[in-house]
């Protein structure tokens, strides 16, 4: 335990000083900020750059243009740059050998790999909420009018698969030296869902659910409990990937 | 006691076995040289030590402890300093230290004093709030000095701690291992045989998977000592009047001379100095230096080791 609380800290230095954080916190805001701007601006764009030859009508701008942008930014580039970011969290301790230093030193190889779990979880979920926050609140201020149901239970779906992508990431990262590799091996567990997802049926316990039916959910066109099964599916694959990267981190040979 | 026993440690890496039945003790309050060829297994021996490499078959008992593969409870008792240490670069000296000590479960107060006393040991005391990044390889090896003292280990193993350096690096690591040696003791791996010869009173040579010798460094000197003599002349004339005496024109000793300097081997065992002694004073000759040829150990180890 005291070995766990002092490598979290260790960790969360590390982020800081590397100035991973500070990454991280900038893109989600920049894509909260602009997730109801672009929503609003996008259709005078559009309507600056057409000739008079054609007439299009757009639509005006609602609040769940500005969610559409939330979701997309968050579950496209935002996961994808939290992954890259956090795909060096074991190799580079690997390549360097900073860790046996450690471990000679009586701290568990179980402790390294709940605090460093711990930290990225906790970076996930400050910048997640960083992000919302902004979109939230940029969002009632462009879209006064504009009522949304079940905002908050999408964003904790989104939350989820978050987590469960950086349990995937860190068994990864036990199982390859490099930190490809280790992307490699959660871009295929991403492809793999992807794939599955393709057997309608099995689309309500695949945790991929989580971040493909969020607009669905606040316009109301899927119900909150379609997703009740892929909830728990994603908790016990988390746990099953970290108790797995547990064994294979203790046997490793560093 | 002894801190650390070894016996009949086997390991293999593939098709190549490593370790042939490796035995080896450390005295306590000893500094052991640990010598070997590159590849010889040094590296190996030390990481089965601390439990990072698991062994094919043998014991290993650390302060009465056996030592078990994956689990570190004996390593509370022993202080590493890998060859290269690695730190992490965004954090300085003090940091780093403090965050052994909350490893190792040291209390707040301890770690501070102690971390202090240690970088004013191995002279980092006004980097300590600098980060690690700039600090050169000898600064780095002295700060891994200072993390693998810090829990007043019982056994301080340094593996090459001085081989990537320079000979000013080099003198330094040596004087702190040798400030440290009332303390505790220290396993010291290097093939750079000049410092063993500076600090160990243990030596032990690793070679073909086993010690192919072992014991103080006084004993092997002893044990490996001939009957040779050096006699150094004032002048060429004396030397070659030496070189051609009658007496010493025997099958059982050889003699070489070199300018000056005359070599004399001794093969019988009935014959000492006492009588290259007698003969001088019989011929009035006064060597400028007579002394008794110390092995030295770079020639004992080529000795074992070819």
């Amino acid at each position: 335990m005291k070995g766990y609380l002092a490598f979290l800290k260790k960790e969360i230095l590390e982020y800081i000083r590397t100035y991973k954080l500070f990454i991280m916190l900038i893109i989600f805001a920049v894509f909260g900020i602009t997730n109801p701007l672009i929503a609003k601006l996008l259709p005078k764009i559009l309507e600056s750059l057409i000739t008079n030859d054609v007439i299009i009508k757009l639509p005006e701008p609602t609040a769940y243009d500005a969610w559409t942008q939330f979701f997309k930014n968050a579950t496209q580039m935002g996961l994808i740059v939290t992954m890259i970011l956090f795909s060096g969290v074991l190799s580079s301790e690997f390549s360097k050998g900073t860790l046996i230093n450690f471990l000679t030193k009586g701290l568990s190889r179980t402790a390294v790999i709940l605090s460093k779990y711990t930290s990225m979880a906790l970076i996930w979920t400050i910048s997640i909420v960083l992000c919302f926050g902004l979109t939230y609140g940029y969002t009632a201020y462009l879209f006064p009018e504009n009522e949304t149901s079940n905002l908050l239970f999408s964003v904790f779906c989104l939350w989820m698969f978050g987590l469960f992508l950086l349990a995937t990431l860190i068994f990864s990262a036990t199982l390859t030296k490099s930190s490809y590799g280790c992307l490699l091996i959660t871009g295929i567990v991403v492809v793999a869902c992807m794939i599955i997802d393709i057997i309608p049926t099995m689309h309500k316990y695949n945790p991929i659910s989580l971040v493909t039916d969020n607009m669905g959910l606040i316009m109301n066109s899927i119900e909150v409990s379609s997703l009740y099964s892929a909830i728990p599916i994603s908790i016990l694959l988390s746990i099953l990937f970290m108790l797995l990267s547990l064994v294979v981190f203790r046997k490793k040979q560093l | 006691m002894n801190v650390l026993e070894i016996n009949k440690l086997y390991k293999r890496f593939g098709d190549r076995e490593v370790l042939k039945g490796l035995d080896m003790i450390v005295p306590e309050h000893s500094i052991f040289g640990f010598i070997g060829k590159n590849g010889a297994g040094k590296t190996t021996t030390i990481k089965i030590i601390l439990g990072l490499l698991k062994q094919d078959s043998g014991t290993i008992t650390v302060c009465g402890e056996k030592v078990t593969y994956g689990d570190t409870k004996t390593n509370r008792y022993i202080g590493f300093l890998p060859d290269v240490p690695e730190f992490y670069g965004y954090m300085n000296p003090m940091e780093y230290l403090n965050l052994c000590g909350e490893i190792t479960g040291l209390p707040k107060n301890k770690i501070k004093s102690k971390s202090e006393e240690l970088l004013e040991l191995v002279g980092l005391k006004d980097e300590k709030k600098k980060k690690i990044r700039g600090f050169s390889r000898g600064m780095k090896q002295r700060l891994g000095i200072a993390q693998a003292l810090l829990n007043e280990p019982k056994l301080l193993i340094c593996d090459e701690p001085t081989s990537a350096l320079d000979p000013i690096g080099r003198k330094e690591i040596l004087d702190i291992l040798l400030a440290a040696k009332g303390k505790t003791t220290i396993i010291f791996s290097t093939h750079i045989l000049s410092d063993v010869e500076r600090i160990c009173d243990y030596i032990g040579v690793l070679h073909g998977g086993k010690l192919a010798l072992c014991g103080t460094l006084s004993e092997i000197k002893g044990d490996y000592r001939h009957n040779e003599f050096v006699l150094e002349f004032n002048s060429e004339k004396d030397a070659s009047i030496f070189e051609m005496l009658e007496e010493l024109k025997h099958p059982s000793i050889s003699i070489r001379r070199n300018g000056n300097t005359v070599k004399v081997l001794l093969t019988v065992h009935n014959m000492d100095g006492s009588f290259l002694l007698s003969v001088l004073s019989q011929k009035s000759l006064v060597p400028l230096k007579f002394a008794v040829e110390e092995p030295s150990l770079e020639s004992l180890f080529l000795e074992v080791v070819i």
